[in-house]
């Protein structure tokens, strides 16, 4: 079960791999990391239908943002999952990701439980 | 003899009338009034021919020429000297016929023509005299009017000129009075300029912070998460840990493992309390959200001053402290933002203790720290007061209490937010806050919150 995790904030990958290390080792979880919108529409351009099962992405990005690949994936990918995560809390970006068909929004510091809970369902789906 | 008495009448009724409007002495009109009944009584007696006819003939010259005198020597009369010599020739040949009448009247008989003649002279000269004296009484009362007419008009260009001054004593007060007010309206203008400017400059400190806030904010979730996770992973180690065997080796790692470890939570400890600085600075620049429900003030002040007591007292460096509620009964549910406003009663107590602790430092066990909390109903208004009896606050600095980033707190203690933060709290409740302070007796945070319109 692969999730693709966009973040700018290269640390993200570490943060997220030890946070799931569990997860990683014993229950199939595969995580992939992009840095920008762009490398992550590649990464799932490059099969159809997309490897991945999930994609958590952040908003605030150089380049293009987090809603504008929110955007282009659920046109593209409609079936496809998408979570935001965002230090901007504010209702605007919410109602915004909420509007281009986010399945779900976390705010930064990120609750790392309501997150390990959303991907557990996402593993046993 | 008549004729002289007759004159002397004339003279001091014509003398006595000549008198200007300011009149004359008094002792001269008495003069005058002893000088007419006497002629008069003279006149009677000539008439009644009474004896001796010769002294009241002589007393009739004695009082003429008293009268000239008088008129010659009297500065007043000083302008009717020619009326003085008017008669002085009648007389004078009145006199000599008496004379020679009384001395000799064989030899009047032989002069009795020629003093007629010089009677007729005499008299010729004195209507001369007297319209001269006329003519030129007539000249001084033309200059008399003309002086007095330049009088009035002096006194009218005085009076003129009074009034006009008072005029411009008018104008110039009210020149006076609307200069004060456009310096008023200026100082008004200048002082609503600096607000303005100082509104500006928190507005854009308050975009800056928002913009830093979220920049440090990633890098701090980093801080927080990466060590949280070690302090995970070092639980995980200690758990394989205990699977191996005792050595010494093994000791020396576990006791720097317990460093790593207790180093690993100052760090979280230290970079949450950063990220508390982080959301506070959020909070204040963006405001909070939250809705306005009726709320039992009295009730979240029981519980959040009393959290505000067991946070300190669970803090480093607890104080004691003696916590006195005076709230209001039967007071009305007021409307309030309960997140919000709790943080305001939560601000306001660890301020009195962060205050009253320097008190403590400073004057040891003589001095018992007691805060104050009280509501009353004022009718439209409800009135929350927070009063410690700590250092108090100097005027100087009172008005930058409420600023943002102000802070009395040395090093890392205060953000310098938690009152600005409660200030605006308080505005977007429509409410007041005031600050009273004695310093070395008491600060007392005034709130006055809008009673809600039922
Ligand atoms: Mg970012």
């Amino acid at each position: 079960m692969k999730i693709l995790v966009v973040d700018d904030e290269r640390d993200v990958e570490d943060l997220f791999r030890q946070k799931f290390r569990k997860e990683i080792r014993n229950e199939g979880l595969e995580l992939l990391f992009a840095y920008s919108g762009k490398e992550a529409l590649e990464i799932l351009e490059n099969n159809n239908p997309p490897l991945v099962a999930s994609v958590f992405s952040d908003i605030n990005m150089p380049g293009m943002s987090g809603l504008e690949m929110l955007g282009i994936i659920k046109n593209r990918f409609p079936q496809l999952q998408v979570s935001m995560i965002s230090a901007y809390g504010d209702s605007e970006n919410y109602q915004k990701a909420m509007s281009y068909g986010a399945k779900g929004f976390f705010t930064k510091p990120v609750d790392f439980e309501s997150l390990r809970k959303e991907i557990g369902e996402i593993l046993r789906s | 003899m008549i004729l002289v008495n007759l004159i002397s009448l004339f003279l001091l009724y014509y003398l006595k009338k000549s008198a200007g409007p300011q009149g004359f002495p008094e002792n001269l009109n008495r003069y005058f009034k002893y000088g007419m009944i006497a002629a008069a009584i003279l006149i009677a007696l000539g008439i009644a021919k009474a004896p001796p006819e010769i002294l009241f003939q002589l007393l009739s010259f004695v009082l003429v020429g008293g009268i000239i005198y008088l008129i010659l020597n009297t500065p007043e009369l000083d302008y009717q000297k020619t009326l003085a010599i008017t008669p002085l020739p009648i007389i004078g040949v009145q006199l000599l016929e008496y004379l020679i009448k009384t001395i000799s009247p064989a030899v009047f008989d032989i002069l009795e023509n020629y003093l007629d003649a010089a009677g007729f002279f005499a008299l010729i000269w004195a209507v001369t005299m007297w319209l001269n004296h006329r003519k030129q009484m007539k000249e001084i009362e033309i200059e008399r009017i003309i002086s007095k007419e330049q009088e009035r008009q002096l006194r009218n260009t005085e009076e003129q000129k009074s009034q006009l001054e008072v005029l411009v004593a008018e104008r110039t007060s009210e020149i006076l009075k609307q200069k004060e007010e456009l310096q008023e309206a200026l100082n008004d203008l200048q002082s609503t300029q600096a607000q303005l400017i100082q509104q500006e400059k928190l507005a854009s400190l308050g975009q800056l912070t928002a913009g830093i806030a979220h920049e440090i904010k990633n890098p701090l979730n980093f801080v927080n998460n990466f060590s949280e996770l070690s302090v995970d992973f070092l639980e995980e180690i200690g758990e394989e840990m205990a699977k191996i065997s005792e050595s010494p080796e093994k000791q020396n790692i576990l006791d720097l493992l317990e460093d790593v470890k207790s180093n690993l939570v100052k760090i979280r400890h230290h970079g949450s309390r950063a990220d508390g600085i982080v959301r506070s600075m959020l909070m204040h620049s963006r405001g909070g959200t939250g809705t306005m429900d009726p709320t039992d003030l009295n009730l979240l002040i029981r519980e959040y001053s009393n959290l505000a007591f067991h946070g300190m007292r669970a803090n480093p460096n607890p104080i004691n402290v003696d916590i006195q509620l005076e709230l209001a009964d039967n007071l009305p549910q007021v409307k309030l933002n309960a997140e919000d406003f709790s943080r305001v009663i939560l601000n306001l107590v660890k301020n009195a203790f962060d205050a009253m602790r320097d008190k403590i430092n400073a004057l040891g066990s003589d001095y018992s720290a007691k805060v104050t909390i009280r509501t009353k109903d004022l009718g439209d208004q409800i009135l929350i007061e927070v009063e410690d009896n700590g250092p108090g606050v100097p005027d100087e600095i009172r008005d930058k209490l409420l600023m943002p980033f102000f802070t009395t707190k040395k090093g890392t203690e205060g953000t310098g937010l938690g009152l600005s933060i409660t200030h605006d709290i308080i505005k977007s409740h429509e409410g007041k806050l005031d600050i009273e302070s004695t310093v070395g007796e008491f600060t007392r945070f005034r709130i006055l919150l809008p009673k809600a319109k039922p």
